[in-house]
């Protein structure tokens, strides 16, 4: 009877293996915490796609200010859905990063 | 520390300004000196606490606090609009009930210049626990005077702005200012006899 149990309690406290303290010793609070975990790590799938995006898009806006007087992010994307070109904000991130100037060069571009 | 100790042309606050500058740990980051004679208050802590917060690097990162030094020379020279010299109020509550203090800005310009950028800008960095360590960063004077002339210095050029015109009742209340103060002046150098007082403004 008890083989049962100890099968399913090793598989999950498996899962908590790593972590702090009681959570990874004490059978009941390690299937609580491993619920948790599972939780936060369903949410934060969508939520990293948002965070990401809201990092890439506080770098650009970083950089393009650096461009000119009252140049931003907004005009920049503006600049660029008019020229219908398809950069997303996660390569235009990356070259602000590696290669200041060849951003400056695409926007001076778009903004003809 | 030699080339500091000669720097030391002002006093005293030598341990004020070197305070907790071991705990800032990069030494990656630039030295960004703000100039605010003449700025306006709101204007010039806004770009302080993007220059402080790293917002102007294309690595910022939020969880990590990766600003430059700023450095505040001419803190007692900092202008404000309106009436706000006088009627602008620090309230702070010390705790104990009914203890709700105020203090103008006139009277903190008078009492400690540098308390009134500092709190402007704090107030717009983010409530996070790096705010410490950013307020860290900031080192305010109110002359132009400071001990860190060693080191490689950057000023800051604030972006132009583009001054409001002013609207026409204020436009002829000042007309009407100017007018008199000629007037007192021309007034003054005729009869040199007579005493004359002449307003004067208020320095800020």
């Amino acid at each position: 009877m008890t083989r049962i149990k100890r099968r399913r309690r090793t598989k999950i406290s498996l899962f908590a293996s790593s972590f702090r303290g009681a959570h990874s010793r004490l059978t009941r609070t390690i299937t609580q915490q491993r619920i948790r975990a599972l939780v936060s790590a369903h949410r934060d799938r969508d939520r990293k796609k948002r965070d990401f995006r809201r990092l890439w898009i506080t770098r650009i806006n970083a950089v393009i200010r650096g461009m000119g007087v009252s140049y931003s992010y907004s005009r920049l994307i503006n600049n660029l859905y008019k020229k219908q070109l398809l950069l997303n904000r996660k390569i235009l991130a990356q070259i602000a990063i590696s290669n200041k100037n060849c951003l400056y060069m695409i926007s001076n571009e778009i903004i003809k | 520390m030699a080339a500091q100790a000669a720097a030391t042309t002002f006093n005293g606050n030598l341990k004020k300004a070197l305070a907790g500058l071991r705990r800032i740990d990069l030494e990656g980051l630039r030295w960004r000196v703000f100039d605010a004679k003449g700025q306006v208050l709101g204007r010039l802590a806004s770009q302080i606490s993007t220059v402080i917060q790293g917002k102007d690097k294309p690595i910022y990162a939020p969880n990590r606090d990766d600003g430059d030094m700023c450095i505040v020379i001419n803190a007692k020279d900092v202008c404000v609009t309106g009436r706000k010299l006088t009627d602008k109020v620090y309230y702070w509550h010390t705790g104990y009930i009914g203890h709700l203090k105020e203090r103008t800005l006139k009277d903190q310009m008078a009492k400690d210049p540098t308390e009134v950028i500092r709190k402007a800008v704090l107030r717009m960095l983010p409530r996070n626990k790096l705010r410490d360590d950013r307020d860290r960063k900031l080192r305010i004077f109110a002359d132009s005077e400071h001990p860190f002339g060693d080191r490689p210095l950057e000023p800051y050029v604030m972006p132009p702005r583009n001054v409001r015109e002013m609207r026409p009742r204020a436009r002829r209340a000042m007309i009407r200012a100017q007018k008199k103060a000629e007037e007192q002046e021309q007034g003054g150098s005729q009869r040199k006899g007579r005493k004359k007082e002449a307003k004067t403004e208020v320095a800020t």
